[in-house]
């Protein structure tokens, strides 16, 4: 046999054994006789994973009618894939997502309100039961279209070894923020030799930057709206445009190409790890899941001898006229396709995982695993999530916040995926170019192509002529 | 003579019919793949269609929508920009980049083939790779390239991450230019020029060397003999090149993805064409509007590669005359 032809053989050979390769491990497991399977997609991996398969098999432990199969898939075609199975008549059950896209696929008719699966005591009740942030995720024209299992709050983490060794408290209020900024040094140089200075010297740290994405948070701190009454879309309004000059202030102080250049800085740190601890600066806006960071890096403190470096959090500081404890919160929720086949299953699946409805201890269980906020105060006053505050007290005034009236999402609208971009681009501009148009300008232009996108959405949805 | 003359029929026809068969699978693929998305998305750029209802039909609407984004520099405008700034300024720096790295590689130097070897390499580098590499050797705090550029006393860009264009507009004198993310592209395509540089390679071994010997006896020096003999007889090539390169730039998408963090970043300085048609489709589910965009994008290039053609006769030069 010639060379040749033993690798044609080979090749055939491989070829004809994929044909009888077996099935992976979760594909084989067999739904329980007299079940009714439930198919559940999510996007979780690593340990947040591990902490999704706990649930699962703990929510089919618990049930005699319904079967859970959880699909992790990438999260950045999530909602292609879904549309294409609606599409095609085979939707999951069941879907968990954190996009603001609730009202966009609401209004395509591609999800079933809450209120069609459950009666309405239960959807008053269930209104009654969440934290106002998690309903207004989910919430659409009156109607809920999805229940959050977890919510997202962003505050301030500050280094207080650090402040203190200024002589600098936590900020209470946004001129207090601005001192910081002002009054941490660039480095360690003695101050002749600091930037600013004609002898120059590096800057390797921030007292604090604001983020050009956190323009959502700030115009809620300030005052401001990202909808009027009616819940039509307002950029523009006064409070939003001082929030966005609050935040460009600092780019025009150091430079925009300074400023630029110090947060990419931030995405270069060793497995992305957090600038607070790398000490780039004194204070960072960021969500809870960045306690576990702080924890285990005063462990390491400890355990290498070392000073263990004191951190703390607090809620957004507002300047005078603007709202206490108030901020931009954003979440996991689960949604229910419309056409899938057993909804009855994937609305237990969801109770169970929130905690509604008699399953508070299990749901306590999964945020305290998962160092998820719950979504409800009957699921933060469980014993195991209390023990779980008590272990990690920094996640304390994050769970404090999620009960906020001011907690705001961005607005739940059709086209809300635009209006994020959109008003993210327009802070970007602001912030990072040379010589930007005024900052009530840049939000009066994003406001009027808003519009014109929400515009084209709902001539879209309206009947044909 | 009836019973021949069917029997050869009959003989054609079987052996089309074979014919018919061998073709079949790539008619097929063809008919589906290529032909009916080609036509459905011609369809589709007079509709609105989310995916999830039936296309409605609007006429026009989406290409007025795009006429005047196009007047007002914003959305689809903004996309035409940003893709010819890159285009425009990768092609040109490709051409003489590989141009003047084919000569200098044509040179009997010791060595030689490693040259070319190390010159090819980067484009064989797969685009999600090098996009990763250039997104850290670009970083602008901790990257190779600003750390060079400080040593030396130079200003230290921000690149993938600056919304400044260095070309344009051409204020180098102000001391205000500076490199952003649209240049960042523009310096990863023209590291990768090893594709057309070969080519270029190929094309200096085909010039007749009769032509330099003449050149030579007539006393022509080296940047004479370049001028006179080189590039006319590389014109060609050249033109081959330029127009693919175009055809390259204008449909940019993964190494655009990968450094805009999907969505044109910083401030939609580097929302391409089809990174756009990617945002209108997927994102806002606006399939009409991003397939009358695609079209636009197919016209582009049509007319763009028409007019490189037709200007061809003015600079390219055919041995032996035009084909």
């Amino acid at each position: 046999m010639t060379i040749r032809n033993a690798a044609t053989a080979l090749v055939v050979l491989l070829a004809t054994s994929l044909l009888f390769w077996p099935d992976s491990g979760d594909q084989e497991e067999a739904v329980p006789a007299g079940r009714k399977e439930v198919i559940f997609w999510h996007f979780w991996g690593g340990d947040d994973r591990r902490v999704v398969q706990d649930i699962v098999a703990r929510f089919n432990r618990s049930q005699n009618d319904h079967y859970v199969r959880a699909i992790a898939m990438p999260g950045n075609n999530l909602d292609l894939k879904l549309f294409l199975a609606v599409t095609g008549g085979r939707p999951p059950d069941v879907i968990n997502q954190d996009d603001p896209i609730v009202a966009d696929w609401a209004a395509r008719g591609a999800l079933m309100p809450l209120e069609e699966i459950a009666t309405r005591q239960e959807c008053e009740r269930l209104r009654e039961w969440l934290f106002p942030a998690a309903v207004d995720l989910c919430e659409h024209q009156g109607r809920l279209y999805g229940l959050c299992n977890g919510l997202d709050i962003r505050a301030l983490y500050y280094n207080n070894t650090m402040l203190k060794k200024y002589g600098l408290t936590p900020p209470r209020t946004i001129a207090d923020l601005d001192r910081i900024a002002e009054e941490i040094p660039a480095n360690d140089l003695p101050a002749s030799a600091r930037p600013g200075n004609s002898n120059g010297g590096r800057r390797i740290r921030f007292g604090y930057l604001p983020d050009a994405r956190r323009l959502w948070a700030w115009a809620i701190v300030f005052g401001g709206r990202w909808t009027d009454d009616h819940g039509k879309v307002v950029l523009d309004d006064e409070a939003n445009v001082r929030a966005l000059q609050w935040m460009t202030s600092y780019s025009r102080k150091y430079g925009p190409r300074t400023v630029t250049a110090f947060r990419q800085g931030d995405q270069s740190l060793p497995g992305k790890s957090f600038p607070l601890l790398a000490g780039r600066y004194a204070i960072v806006m960021d969500g809870q899941w960045r306690t576990r960071d702080i924890a285990a890096a005063q462990k390491r403190e400890r355990e290498q001898g070392q000073p263990v470096t004191e951190y703390g959090v607090c809620p957004l500081p507002p300047p005078p006229g603007g709202r206490q404890r108030a901020g931009w919160v954003n979440g996991n929720f689960f949604l229910l396709p419309r056409g899938a086949a057993n909804s009855e299953g994937a609305w237990e699946f969801m109770k169970f995982w929130s905690g509604f409805g008699g399953h508070e201890a299990d749901a306590a269980q999964t945020c305290a695993e998962g160092g998820w906020i719950p979504v409800s105060k009957a699921v933060v006053d469980q014993p195991r999530f209390q023990a779980f505050l008590r272990e990690q007290p920094l996640f304390r005034e994050f769970v404090a916040l999620a009960a906020e009236p001011f907690q705001k999402p961005t607005p739940v609208v059709p086209g809300a995926p635009f209006l994020y971009r959109e008003v993210v681009s327009t802070a970007e501009s602001a912030m990072y170019e040379d010589d930007p148009p005024a900052a009530r300008v840049l939000l009066q232009r994003a406001a009027k192509n808003v519009d014109r996108h929400l515009e084209r959405f709902n001539r879209k949805r309206s009947p044909a002529p | 003579m009836n019973t021949g003359a069917s029997s050869t029929r009959r003989r054609h026809s079987r052996r089309i019919a074979t014919a018919l068969l061998f073709i079949a699978p790539w008619a097929v693929g063809f008919l589906l793949l290529v032909l009916y998305p080609f036509a459905a998305s011609l369809y589709w750029s007079f509709c609105e269609y989310d995916l999830l209802s039936p296309p409605r039909f609007v006429g026009g609407a989406n290409y007025r929508r795009l006429a005047r984004e196009l007047l007002a520099g914003e959305g689809f405008g903004r996309a035409v920009w940003n893709t010819a700034y890159y285009a425009v300024a990768s092609v040109v720096l490709s051409v003489l980049a590989g141009v003047g790295l084919a000569v200098m590689l044509s040179w009997k130097v010791r060595g030689q083939a490693i040259y070319r070897a190390i010159f090819f390499l980067p484009s064989v580098v797969p685009t999600v790779a090098a996009a990763v590499l250039w997104m850290w050797l670009l970083d602008p705090g901790g990257g190779l390239v600003n750390h060079w550029l400080t040593a030396l006393g130079l200003p230290a860009p921000n690149w993938f991450k600056g919304v400044q264009e260095a070309a344009w507009p051409p204020d180098w004198w102000s001391g205000r230019a500076a490199f952003g993310s649209k240049d960042a592209l523009v310096l990863m395509s023209v590291w990768g020029v090893g594709n057309f540089m070969i080519i270029y390679l190929a094309a200096l071994g085909d010039i007749p060397k009769s032509l330099y010997e003449a050149a030579a006896l007539d006393g022509a020096g080296n940047l004479r003999r370049f001028w006179h003999i080189t590039l006319p007889n590389l014109s060609p090539v050249i033109f081959f090149n330029v127009v693919m390169g175009v055809i390259q730039a204008v449909q940019a998408f993964t190494q655009v993805y990968l450094v805009s963090e999907g969505r044109g970043a910083p401030a939609e300085s580097t929302l391409m064409l089809s990174l756009h048609i990617f945002l209108a489709a997927f994102q806002n589910l606006e399939m009409g509007y991003a397939s009358a965009i695609a079209w636009m994008l197919f016209v582009v290039l049509l007319a763009a590669t028409a007019a490189l053609f037709h200007s061809s006769r003015y600079w390219v030069h055919y041995q032996g005359g035009s084909p």
